[in-house]
């Protein structure tokens, strides 16, 4: 019956122990009920919960754990006593806070010192101490359990000293504080009072005034006496302590019945002798002397002693005489008990009882280890403090598992907190484009026709931004962490030539001997996934962040050397004596090996092994990757932590003890941003490109084996369905009419120019004349009736294929879409604005066309690289990966979609062309047509995803069908890419359970796991819910931002290979 | 009273006079018991008194037993006449009047009674165990409630149906009641024509 479970308490009621300030219901019955199950797990658990927050709590009030801890022990064990522990938990409270000042005058802290007191033997001690020390002498409650307790031992007088003293100190509150003096008086005077009714008739008067006597409880009731037997009285008023003074009128005092002390007992109430006690503020540091030891002697030097007698008697051995008596013992007295127990054999120590002196007390207890810690001389080295906090004890395991969660705790917090702004910014953003898109709707209204295209759909598309927003933003964010990861990453595979197994194994340098190629994914494959779920937690140790400053050849090296060093003071120890051995380390003179900062250093120092390695970064050997596959086969499967050792020898080995591999451990910290900018203009444009041309793509593929530099030029533009295409979505007159708008702050530019008379014509192999350029335009890249894509050198120079140019494109009509697209990523992504795009890049509008020249471009594009599959090696692949949703993420930040995605819209970046790059220049692609581009900003309603070429392709049309989501249009158009690079042909999907996937097989293919997921997820980015969708392509992103980061190393030996085979035909 | 038992033991049943005298002596004993047990009045002021089985204090100082036998009968008659809803013992500090505990008995009245006078049944035995049990749970709940560290007053509310005069000596108040509280439901007892549900309330601590 639920009603009697409610009744519990009534129950138990003696077992439970009233509490001062009441007990909450609910919390009783969860404890009563729980006492009956032997495991009280959940108050355990809640237990070691606050001896937990006792040792980690970081913020800046420590009793308030403290106190809660208290509060919650009164209330969870209702019986007071042992299992709460409720005094061992105060004395450690005492103890902790020992010496805060900042809490004397805190009440929690006086409140935790009067709970104390009740558990102490000798609580005026105590009083005395708090009085010294001015603890909670500003507060009434001190003066009012002060006196309480006088009185109760019958020192009236020194109570209302007491008293007395806190109304002088104004106590808080005072009021109370006078309430309570004022009833102290009256129950004082009520007893005088009765002490003089009493005196004359005697003690039985009183007796006689008790109208019905009653027995003290627990008395003796044997009955004595020969003739009549009669049980012996003893009998005592009702209460002792009498609570309310005003209506009180009977006598108090405990009354033994027929005894009449024949003597006279002081009573220092009654004595009004010139020595009033007062109070003196005694210094407690010296721990009171033990009060029950009157007849010690001093210890004293022996020597010092005057022999009694001469050394004559000394002589004389004087017997002990027997005594002349036996010890009465008394048949009562039993000699002293030990405490039964079953004494194993085994075990020899027998336990004793307990010595009944030592320490009782708490008080003294606290008293000593105060003193002790005063005195103290000795030094701990372990983490003691954290040990023994609060009343259990931890284990150093426990220790450490709790700073792990605690890590661990935060980083979700920060993660979920980022997801949460995320969100907001989602949520923001969509409701401005809703803003616009309604802004947008009320001016169109007067102009239906025009923008009939674009206004289908066009709140559809709204929803949908907000998915890919998130994912490609985050990814964003994530850039700056995988750059840093590339310059660790390298640094460590920089150490990899050095090793002499390897080396051993490997053929004799080949061909192409710039780089060392080391094939680390294989490895890092298989670690891909603890890889990023450990990372960030351990992201703050970096076990080989350090590099060699006297090494570094460059400015920049140095620097980031200098900040690598800094580093290593930040780093945290990963020598177990960091958690272990708290504040107090030892002090070696060597370096301890076990720790990874002196191993950092040592790294520097030593001439052996470190010196070699670092001495060997640069003229690194080289070996082509695909012989060091095949070569080393292993090394594909074995994980890296487990190569390292061979490598680096003792050191590092332990280090792997550890199991800490350096590249798990690299960290984001670690960040060198790429300052350098080199960007040059090249003129790329995509065409009307459609199906066809995409079709085309694949035979192109095979031809490009013995035309390869020759490319995609032509798809002529010249079928029906592009042309129809091209006018259903951007009309150049629709663009113009947009730009007319802008056209103004466009001529504001310094990169403008606004050029008389006609657009040159441009052919290959001729000269034209830009402003007061010429340029010698080498090659085409793609014609079509309206735009040209040309790569120019200046005139006079001998064209080179590793040399930089101009990527000139060409509008048949005055509309320079590009060059404002361009402008708006540069005002809109700032600094986010890198070598993805074009940062120097001219404008030349004529009256019949216009030409943007983008300078410092290379010639090749993606395009080129997929000519010949052989080349794309997979750390090329993922790098283009990387960057391609690098790019695509930055354009989307940018609110603009770029449409036409295809591999010769990407010119290939420094990172994988410039054989001399080095690894600052983070970017592989760079873009700089934007001929289908979309501004969303300025456009929100044109989004109809079908508007785009990409959309035009079979694969598009199937993806987009449904939707109308514009950001879906680069996501096919990755999808295209990646598949074109794995695959060689264009992406094949079809629909499985409403999701899509693939057509190919990626069994076959390295790391299928990883890139089945990228497919899933790219296809069917709308399909997902968004939330899920953020935080599922956020990993995705990591992942593979951390794969990537481990392909650094060997992009641009490869690719030189790949260029250098180009120039061969 | 002794009517009441006579007429209990004749037929086992019980009459909404007979109901009301219980109910209304309920209510004497229990306010003496919360009187003594919270310290209200000095204990030397309450005598002992075997009732219900139980041995429970009742205050010997005449004042306040004048003041108790007047609400008791004041309780009676409008328990005869099913007028009263709810009697609450409130506690409050002296000093700052603040409320410290409030003691709440909810008369849930079966009004059909008034008119069948026909008696119910139920044992005045049964009864009395009920009753018993209310008051050993008021005495057990010296194990939860907050100690009453200042003097306290005690003052009586009692809730009567809207259209009932208010008799001389007795006046319109507020429910007293506690900011912050818990509330524990104690048992409740039932003659079958008025059923006693008891509450206290008491101040939360300020930190749980």
């Amino acid at each position: 019956m639920s009603q009697e479970d409610s009744h519990e308490w009534e129950l138990s009621k003696e077992n439970v122990q009233p509490l001062r300030q009441g007990r909450v219901m609910s919390r009783l019955q969860e404890a009563l009920s729980q006492q009956d199950s032997s495991s009280h797990t959940a108050v355990q658990l809640k237990k070691q919960e606050f001896e937990a927050e006792i040792r980690f709590y970081c913020g800046d009030d420590p009793l308030d754990v403290w106190e809660r801890y208290i509060k919650w022990t009164e209330q969870a064990f209702p019986g007071g006593g042992k299992d709460g522990n409720l005094a061992a938990v105060l004395e450690r409270a005492v103890q902790a806070l020992h010496g805060q000042q900042r809490y004397y005058k805190d009440p929690r802290y006086l409140n935790l010192w009067l709970k104390f007191g009740d558990c102490c033997n000798e609580p005026l001690d105590l009083y005395g101490y708090l009085h010294s020390q001015e603890i909670g002498t500003t507060l009434a409650p001190l003066y009012i359990t002060w006196a309480e307790a006088l009185e109760a031992r019958g020192s009236f007088r020194k109570a209302d000293l007491i008293f007395q003293e806190g109304l002088q100190r104004k106590a808080e509150p005072l009021d109370k504080l006078q309430a309570h003096h004022k009833q102290f008086q009256a129950r004082v005077s009520r007893q005088t009072l009765l002490a003089l009714e009493e005196s004359p008739d005697g003690d039985n008067m009183g007796l006689l005034e008790i109208a019905e006597p009653q027995r003290s409880s627990l008395a003796d009731l044997k009955g004595r006496g020969k003739k009549k037997v009669r049980a012996p009285i003893s009998r005592v008023g009702d209460v002792v302590k009498v609570m309310n003074p005003n209506r009180s009128c009977q006598p108090q005092a405990s009354l033994q019945l027929p005894n009449t002390p024949a003597f006279a007992v002081f009573d220092e109430n009654s004595v009004s002798g010139p020595e009033i006690p007062t109070l003196t503020a005694q210094s407690w540091p010296a721990p009171p002397v033990p009060r029950a030891k009157e007849n010690e002697l001093s210890a004293g030097p022996w020597n010092s002693g005057r022999r009694p007698r001469s050394s004559v008697s000394s002589g004389l051995e004087v017997p002990h005489p027997l005594p002349s008596f036996t010890p009465y013992v008394d048949e009562s007295a039993q000699p002293q008990m030990m405490t039964p127990c079953k004494i194993e054999p085994s075990i020899n120590c027998v336990l004793s009882t307990r010595k009944p002196e030592e320490r009782e007390d708490p008080l003294q207890r606290v008293q000593h280890q105060q003193q002790d810690a005063q005195a103290k001389k000795e030094m701990v080295m372990y983490c003691k403090e954290k040990v023994y906090a609060g009343v259990d004890e931890f284990s150093f395991e426990e220790i450490r598992a709790e700073i792990y969660r605690k890590k661990a705790r935060k980083k979700d917090e920060d993660e979920i907190q980022a997801i949460e702004q995320k969100k907001e910014e989602i949520q923001r953003r969509i409701e401005e484009l809703e803003k616009k898109l309604k802004k947008k709707e009320d001016d169109k209204q007067p102009q239906p026709h025009e923008q009939a295209a674009e206004v289908m759909g066009a709140s559809t598309p709204l929803g949908m931004q907000g998915f890919t927003f998130p994912s490609a933003k985050e990814y964003g964010e994530k850039q700056p962490q995988s750059q840093s990861e590339f310059q660790i990453c390298e640094d460590t595979q920089l150490y990899k030539p050095s090793c002499s197994e390897n080396v051993g194994l490997l053929p004799p340098p080949a061909a192409v001997p710039f780089f060392s190629i080391f094939d680390e994914s294989s490895a890092l494959t298989n670690q891909n996934i603890s890889c990023s779920a450990d990372h960030s937690q351990k992201s703050a140790r970096q076990p080989l962040s350090v590099r060699n400053p006297v090494d570094s050849l460059s400015a920049k090296e140095s620097r980031a050397a200098a900040a690598a060093c800094d580093e290593v003071n930040g780093i945290e120890r990963l020598s177990e004596d960091a958690i272990v051995t708290g504040s107090y380390k030892n002090k070696t003179l060597c370096a301890n090996p076990e720790d990874t900062c002196d191993f950092n250093r040592a790294a520097h120092l030593a001439s052996t092994p470190f010196h070699g390695v670092v001495a060997q970064r640069f003229p690194a050997p080289a070996f082509s990757q695909s012989e060091l596959e095949e070569d080393s086969p292993e090394s594909k499967s074995a994980p890296l932590n487990q190569e390292t050792p061979e490598c680096e020898g003792a050191y590092t080995e332990a280090l792997s003890v550890k199991k800490l591999s350096p590249i798990m451990e690299a960290s984001l910290e670690d960040t060198h941003s790429s300052g350098a900018s080199v960007s040059g203009g090249s003129l790329s444009s995509v065409t009307q490109t459609s199906d066809i041309k995409y079709l085309q793509i694949s035979e192109k593929l095979e031809l490009a084996q013995s035309l390869p530099a020759e490319v995609v030029t032509d798809s002529g533009g010249g079928n029906l369905t592009d042309d129809d295409v091209a006018q259903f979505l951007w009309s150049s007159e629709q663009r113009k009419k947009l730009l007319g708008s802008v056209l103004s702050s466009l001529a504001a530019s310094p990169d403008f120019h606004l050029e008389a008379g006609a657009l040159p014509h441009m052919e290959i192999e001729k000269d034209i004349e830009l402003g007061n350029e010429t340029y010698c335009i080498k090659m085409e890249y793609w014609n079509n009736e309206e735009y040209k894509m040309f790569f120019a050198i200046p005139t006079g120079c001998s064209f080179q294929w590793d040399v930089k140019g101009f990527a000139i494109k060409v509008y048949s009509q005055p509309v320079p879409w590009d060059f404002y697209i361009t402008l708006e990523l540069l005002k809109r992504l700032n600094s986010d604005f890198d070598q993805s795009f074009s940062e120097n890049c001219n404008c030349y509008l004529y009256q019949d066309g216009c030409a943007i020249v983008h300078k410092d471009t290379n010639c090749f594009t993606l395009m080129d690289i997929l000519r010949d599959r052989k080349f794309i090696t997979k750390e090329i692949l993922f790098l283009v990966v990387h960057d391609l949703l690098h790019v695509v993420e930055k354009l989307h930040k940018a609110e603009i979609v770029h449409g036409d995605l295809r591999p010769d819209v990407f010119f290939l970046g420094d990172r994988i062309c410039d054989a001399f790059s080095n690894e600052e220049v983070p970017n592989a692609l760079k873009v700089v047509d934007f001929t289908h581009s979309l501004d969303l900003r300025v456009l929100p309603q044109v989004s109809l995803p079908y508007n785009f070429p990409t959309a035009q392709t079979p694969h598009g049309q199937q993806l987009l069908a449904e939707s109308s989501f514009p950001y879906q249009v680069d996501l096919v158009g990755i999808a295209d890419i990646v598949h074109l690079m794995l695959f060689g042909d264009h992406i094949q999907v079809y629909q499985e359970n409403s999701i899509w996937k693939i057509s190919q097989s990626l069994s076959k293919t390295p790391d299928s796991d990883f890139w089945s997921k990228l497919f899933e997820r790219i296809l069917n980015a709308d399909v997902s819910c968004s939330t899920e969708l953020n935080t599922r392509q956020i990993r995705k992103r990591r992942l593979l931002t951390k794969y990537q980061s481990s392909q650094g190393l060997l992009r641009q030996g490869v690719l030189v290979a790949s260029t250098e085979q180009l120039h061969c035909v | 009273m002794a009517a009441q038992q006579q007429l209990g033991r004749e037929h086992q049943g019980i009459t909404l006079r007979g109901s009301a005298e219980l109910v209304a002596e309920f209510f004497s004993y229990g306010i003496n018991s919360i009187l003594y047990q919270r310290g209200i009045y000095p204990p030397e002021t309450f005598t002992r008194v075997q009732k219900y089985g139980l041995t429970l204090l009742v205050t010997t100082d005449p004042e306040l037993a004048n003041y108790l036998n007047n609400v008791t009968e004041q309780m009676k008659e409008w328990l005869y006449k099913c007028t009263v809803q709810r009697l609450v013992v409130v506690i409050s500090s002296i000093e700052s009047s603040e409320v410290l505990e409030r003691w709440q008995f909810d008369i849930e009245c079966d009004k059909t009674a008034k008119d069948d006078n026909g008696p119910r049944e139920k044992s005045q035995k049964a009864i009395q165990d009920e009753i018993r049990s209310v008051i050993r749970q008021i005495t057990a709940t010296v194990t939860f409630l907050p100690l009453l560290e200042s003097a306290c007053a005690f003052d009586l509310l009692i809730y009567t149906d809207k259209d009932l005069a208010v008799p001389e000596k007795w006046e319109e108040s507020g429910p007293q009641f506690i900011a912050n509280s818990e509330e524990v439901r104690l048992r409740s007892f039932t003659t079958t024509i008025h059923k006693v549900n008891t509450t206290v309330a008491y101040k939360k601590d300020s930190v749980p």
